[in-house]
């Protein structure tokens, strides 16, 4: 799937680093969950919430935006009757978390100190 | 929501999910309390009957009691096997230890001063352990549990009370404040089931 960037023009290569920047993941909310799946395997629905302190339908949005971009991946079953969904990152979310990381360091490291 | 937050800072607070229930600290208190009792009764198979019953025990509580109420998550096998072999030479150093202690014993060979402070090196290996957990989990009240420990056999060495009561008395305070913080949590956290 296409990467949430900036096509950069030729005008634009003075600032490459900050236009490379995955927009979906520098949103603080989905960064939030990019981290947290890069730190752990897999987490559920409610780990997620908890940790976060987001509501359900911030979350539930949030995550679905990630899921349509392929960046993570939700399984959904039933324990009893109660609905239990776990979600872990894809490769391609994985890659692209690292990019951001990278990216995100280029940017503030090309900041000139004051 | 808190923003700007770091990767470090976030597998913090995925650490400390493990602990802030409470039931490490029941297992620990549990298990020194059965040290104490296995002096007293010379039943020496109880600190290992207590640990491996303990150990499945505080799994089915996490997954009854725990996970419904905060969720659950599990480390990357990377994270899994790092965390794995930090226990595995944990134990191989303590076993060690107790190898040429033991073996020092057998062949008369043994040192004077460890005749002499036995408690204090056997309460101190111990400690140190629990130390490690703090430290490597960051719950500072581990230190504490690791002072009381050590506090056992410095009264049993100094001011004449029985080993075995040390280890009674350190045990049965971790498990009371284990049970304390397992109630504060219980009452933070109420279960919650997915939307559907």
């Amino acid at each position: 799937m296409r990467r949430h960037e900036i096509v950069i023009s030729n005008s634009d290569e003075g600032q490459e680093p900050v236009n490379k920047i995955d927009r979906l993941i520098h949103e603080p909310s989905r960064y939030m969950l990019m981290a947290y799946l890069y730190v752990v395997e897999v987490a559920d629905f409610l780990f997620l919430l908890r940790q976060t302190g987001m509501t359900w339908g911030n979350l539930s949005t949030h995550l679905s935006k990630l899921e349509t971009a392929g960046y993570v991946v939700m399984e959904k079953e039933f324990l009893g009757k109660k609905p239990h969904t776990t979600i872990r990152l894809t490769e391609q979310g994985w890659n692209a978390f690292e990019e951001y990381r990278g990216n995100m360091k280029r940017v503030l490291d090309n900041l000139p100190s004051k | 929501m808190e923003e700007g937050i770091s990767l470090k800072e976030i597998q913090r607070r995925v650490y400390m999910t493990f602990f802030q229930d409470g039931l490490w600290d029941i297992f620990l208190g549990l298990f020194i309390l059965g040290w104490g009792l296995a002096i007293l009764t010379d039943l020496a198979y109880l600190p290992g009957v207590t640990f491996i019953g303990l150990y499945f025990a505080i799994w089915g509580v996490k997954k009854r009691l725990i996970y419904p109420r905060i969720g659950y998550a599990r480390f990357s096998m990377t994270s899994r096997r790092r965390i794995t072999a930090r226990f595995v030479i944990l134990g191989l150093a303590v076993m060690l230890v107790g190898v040429m202690v033991a073996v020092l014993w057998g062949i008369g060979a043994r040192p004077q001063w460890l005749a002499d402070y036995f408690p204090l090196v056997f309460n101190g290996i111990l400690a140190a352990v629990v130390c490690f957990i703090a430290y490597w989990a960051r719950v500072n009240r581990f230190y504490v549990y690791a002072v009381l420990i050590f506090l056992g056999a410095v009264f049993h060495m100094w001011l004449g009370v029985r080993w075995e009561f040390g280890f009674i008395g350190a045990g049965g305070i971790i498990l009371l404040i284990g049970l304390g913080v397992l109630v504060i949590f219980l009452r933070k956290y109420a279960k919650m089931v997915e939307e559907a």
